[in-house]
């Protein structure tokens, strides 16, 4: 079917302004929209001991008003113009991005250059932002049921501290950070030479072009960022590890493997392992443990991409009463099938078909789009990738499947977190 | 010169119109109309079996009849279990759904273009030949039944519940949920029997947007619905909406509830009325978005609430206009005070220049936004073809929009807000909302959580006791889901006016307009998050040097008991 089938290459366009700052450019006029994102190089794993949570931080930051713009200006500039907007922090990346009507780019680019040469590092803004980051903890952490179960088994499976902390940080480590702390950072990881600007949607090429020379073209260029190590030995950092969680309502657990990093074939051939396992209503583990035995409440799994070593993921909270030993059980025999006579013919095809489609579906919105371009511009240094990675997926066999879920998932190389609710009940 | 430019936010440059092309249209000798969007962008297809009968057509005393008969469509069919059909549309890399609302019942399903003959073989399947079968119609009546239970816990239903009565009247609109005794009864035949009878391709629409060739698609409907026997739509005739000439306060009692979800509303107009676009521009300006006059006024600038808004519905028979906003017990009726300034304001002076081109702005960009994905302009020409909008409606949208003037606005806002005849809906602890919001209405009746009135008179409040002395610092402990948080309350007093701080672990809180009435003390303090002012309300009662009381902050859903001492 793959040769029946080919998408036609989203035109890619890069280049780079003097002072460093990539520029990609995916033009494509169906609908008169246009999505800027703008992609820094600094996430968690830039962190070094005693001072986590920066990455994060500064995404609240990057609200708080420059130069030109008042706080919370960004917002409604972007609101009033017809548009929508948001900012996001993982261990890899900090990124910003909106959408609007086509003729409002002049507007994106003036708000995004104006906070990338000129953000209000000021000590009223780092203390309200610091507040505001312990309270985000608070309630999206902390007082949520099984809220930290995913920073916990980071730290279980990765040993090096660069890849093991989490992206919401130390809450003492904020605190001991001062105004000049914050404003290196800034200096150093927010700096032209360190980011990906993404265009995509209509826009005439030169017009943009000329906007960004005007808007970015003189924001200054900074040493680069100290050179980083992520490398992991193979082994997890900690098997298993018991937790009570007082929030939570049922016990549950959560199962994390070391693997190969991002667009390595070992990893493309994990992801769909885990597709197999875990995703959609006619996967295995679905009909195994919500539909066939009905032990299960929720069964989730997902992998998580980094450029250094990365991890999947699969837990579940099953029904009161249920025997979590039998559950996990069932999990691992799945696992095992799948390492030894690899996915079924059917599952072959169900997989491309939802690649296919997946991918087509990401493609609509220019958002989307300025996103997936973004990173592998950042990641790889190639947005091009974006026109090949389907297919580098498609040619996965279920030979490599099996023997990726053989080699890095049917092992005691794994963590268990088991989470268990208060005693008291 | 650089840095001059960078002072002010650029121009736009000139606008792009986004042109949406006319679709094909034809219709079936059975009577089923079929409108084909070609878009060859992307290989993909989405497909809408819509049927211009919704919840307002279940049967007297069968209310869900409707909605059980859309959602059992996909759970069993004469090929298929409800498995099988599950896994044939995942193999695809498919979707397969079904969903009804008031005016209508929409069967979707979306796929590759190179599966769509295979996709719309299995909407066809469900939508033509399911079998109802009784293992899973029993899963269902399960399911409901609890959610029927779940939703009285929910404040915003039971507002949504009496609003929609008040506004409604007999006419089924008016039922915003089915009946639990008529979910009990729910059996197979009637569902076979209604399937029957209101799944008719005279009464359908048969949409198709993406990637496919007319003549092929045509071809392969014909053979799927061809066959399908078109049947007399006996047309439903309902009560009409009653006519209000007063303004009327129903309050439901939820006791102990620190907030109170507001809502005002009167009738409004159906989708198709010509002063849909004025409307949708005053709205705009008035209370749709964060930046409306009523999020700025009540949110912004007095800190009442997290958000409040206003909201117009347009059915396809009729239709509402709703203010809402959900605020601490303390500021219930000084928030209808501000509700209503804004209601006349709005109907008594024109509304600015720079607002209504902000307003026009924000409509028009995100509409080629909307439109953006294949879903979001399916959605689009759904609407148009179900409320029997123009052919040159998606066309026009921005034309319409942009026409609106200051006068408009104005019109349209004194003609469908009707401030005397409102009704005003308020879930909240009825003792406490009472007094404050009597003097806004010239009528009153109060409801518990299941519906049933109560007396007024037992309300009322009797006791006016002198004003308790609250000065001093309080050491309070929070019940959050178990945990004890710590907080301190300090507080000075100058007669009923109480100032202070609130200090937690969230952050430091400052009492500005706090009071105390009789023992009761209702405080707001105001914190920071995010650049945003947070506003965690107190409602306490005092006795000697203890206080019990509730704290409520909207970003958590409850609020949140607690205890505590005078040091």
């Amino acid at each position: 079917m793959t040769d029946t089938f080919k998408l036609p290459p989203l035109e890619i366009v890069e280049y780079k302004l003097s002072n460093g700052l990539r520029v990609v450019f995916n033009p494509d006029n169906a609908i008169p929209v246009v999505s800027v994102a703008v992609y820094y190089n600094v996430g968690s794993r830039n962190e070094r001991d005693g001072r986590t949570g920066f990455a994060h931080l500064f995404e609240h930051m990057m609200f708080q008003g420059s130069e030109n713009v008042p706080k919370a200006g960004h917002f409604q500039y972007i609101m009033k113009a017809g548009g929508t907007m948001n900012g996001t922090t993982s261990s890899e990346r900090t990124n910003y991005y909106e959408t609007l009507p086509a003729n409002q780019l002049p507007l994106a680019l003036w708000l995004e250059s104006d906070r990338m040469r000129s953000l209000a590092v000021t000590q009223e803004n780092l203390d309200n932002q610091r507040e505001a980051v312990k309270e985000e903890k608070r309630l999206r952490y902390d007082n949520q049921p099984y809220g930290q179960i995913f920073d916990l088994i980071n730290e279980m499976i990765y040993k090096n501290f660069a890849n093991s902390h989490s992206t919401i940080g130390s809450m003492d480590h904020l605190d001991d950070a001062t105004v000049e702390d914050v404003q290196e950072f800034f200096r150093i990881y927010y700096a032209p030479n360190n980011a990906v600007l993404t265009l995509s949607g209509a826009f005439d090429q030169q017009i943009a072009k000329d906007l960004i020379e005007t808007y970015f073209g003189d924001i200054p260029s900074q040493p680069l960022p100290p050179e980083l190590d992520v490398s992991e030995p193979p082994e997890v950092a900690e098997t298993y590890r018991e937790w009570e969680d007082k929030l939570a309502p049922f016990p549950a657990f959560l199962i994390g493997w070391k693997i190969p990093p991002r667009r390595t074939p070992e990893f493309h051939a994990l992801y769909l392992a885990g597709k197999t396992l875990y995703d959609g209503e006619s996967s295995r583990l679905y009909q195994k443990l919500v539909k066939g035995k009905e032990s299960v409440i929720q069964l989730f799994g997902f992998t998580d991409e980094r450029r250094g070593p990365s991890s999947i993921f699969v837990g579940a909270i099953p029904k009161p009463e249920e025997d979590l030993s039998l559950i996990r059980e069932t999990i691992m025999n799945e696992i095992q099938d799948l390492a030894t006579h690899g996915p079924t013919a059917e599952e072959m095809e169900k997989l491309e078909n939802q690649l296919l489609n997946d991918s087509i579906r990401h493609r609509q919105s220019s958002m989307s789009r300025a996103q997936q371009i973004a990173e592998y511009a950042l990641y790889d240094g190639d947005p091009t990738i974006v026109n090949r990675e389907l297919d580098e997926l498609l040619s996965v066999t279920g030979e490599q499947i099996r023997m990726a879920a053989a080699q890095f998932l049917n092992t005691d190389n794994r963590a268990l977190l088991d989470i268990v609710p208060p005693a008291n009940g | 010169m650089k840095a001059e430019l960078r002072k002010s936010p650029p121009e736009p440059l000139e606008a792009v119109r986004f042109d949406i092309p006319k679709p094909y249209v034809t219709v079936l000798e059975n009577g089923l109309q079929v409108i084909i969007f070609e878009q060859e962008r992307l290989p993909l297809v989405s497909f809408r079996l819509a049927f211009k009968s919704g919840d307002i057509h279940d049967p007297a005393g069968q209310t869900g009849l409707t909605s059980a008969m859309t959602s059992m469509l996909t759970e069993g069919t004469e090929l298929y279990t409800s498995r099988q059909l599950a896994e044939m549309t995942e193999r695809l890399g498919a979707s397969l759904s079904a969903n009804a609302s008031d005016d209508f019942t929409i069967v979707s399903a979306s796929s590759l273009t190179l599966y769509s003959s295979e996709v719309l073989g299995l909407m066809a399947e469900a939508v033509l030949r399911p079998t109802f079968p009784e293992n899973e119609l029993d899963l269902y009546r399960r399911n409901t039944l609890e959610n029927l239970k779940f939703q009285r816990s929910q404040p915003g239903f039971l507002a949504g519940e009496q609003a929609a009565r008040l506004v409604y009247g007999d006419h089924p609109y008016a039922i915003v949920s089915p009946k639990a005794a008529d979910i009990e009864k729910l059996n197979r035949d009637d569902l076979v029997r209604f399937h029957a009878s209101t799944f008719v391709p005279n009464n359908a629409i048969l949409m198709i947007v993406g990637d496919v060739k007319r003549d092929e698609i045509v071809g392969r409907i014909q053979d799927l619905f061809g066959d399908w026997q078109a049947k007399d739509v006996s047309r439903t005739e309902f009560p009409a909406p009653p006519h209000r000439s007063s303004r009327s306060l129903t309050i439901v009692d939820r006791p102990g509830s620190a907030q109170s979800n507001i809502v005002i509303t009167n009738l409004g107009v159906p989708r198709e009325h010509p002063d849909y676009f004025p409307l949708i521009v005053m709205n705009q300006v008035l209370g749709a978005g964060a930046s409306s006059r009523v999020f700025m006024n009540l949110r912004e600038e007095k800190g009442y609430t997290y958000g409040a808004y206003t909201r117009i519905d347009f059915k396809a028979l009729s239709g509402d206009l709703e203010a809402t906003a959900e605020v601490r017990t303390a500021v219930t009726g000084d928030s209808l005070k501000e509700f209503f300034y804004e209601l006349e304001r709005i109907r008594n002076e024109d509304v600015g220049e720079d607002e209504l081109a902000d307003a026009k702005n924000f409509l028009t960009g995100v509409f080629p936004i909307r439109a953006e994905t294949q879903e979001g302009l399916t959605n689009l020409i759904v609407n148009q073809n179900l409320y029997g909008l123009s052919d040159d409606y998606l066309q026009t949208y921005r034309d319409h929009v942009d026409a609106v003037t200051v006068d408009d606005v104005r019109r349209v806002a004194n003609t469908h807000i009707r401030p005397d005849e409102v009704a005003i809906v308020i879930v909240g602890d009825a003792e406490e909302v009472l007094p404050q919001a009597t003097q806004h209405a010239s009528s009153v009746e109060i409801f518990d959580i299941d519906g049933n009135i109560q007396d007024v008179a037992k309300y009322a409040k009797t006791e006016n006791a002198a004003t308790a002395d609250v000065a001093g610092k309080w050491s309070l402990n929070i019940d959050f889901q178990g945990q004890q948080l710590p907080v301190s309350l300090t507080l000075e007093q100058d007669g009923e006016s109480v100032t202070g701080v609130l200090e937690t672990m969230l952050g430091n809180g400052k009492i500005t307009a706090g009071s105390v009435s009789g023992s009761k003390l209702s405080a707001v303090a105001t914190a920071e998050m995010q650049g945003q002012p947070i506003d965690f309300s107190i409602s306490g009662k005092v006795s000697g040097d203890s206080m019990s009381g509730t704290l409520t902050a909207p970003i958590v859903p409850e609020p949140l008991p607690f205890t505590g001492s005078r040091a």
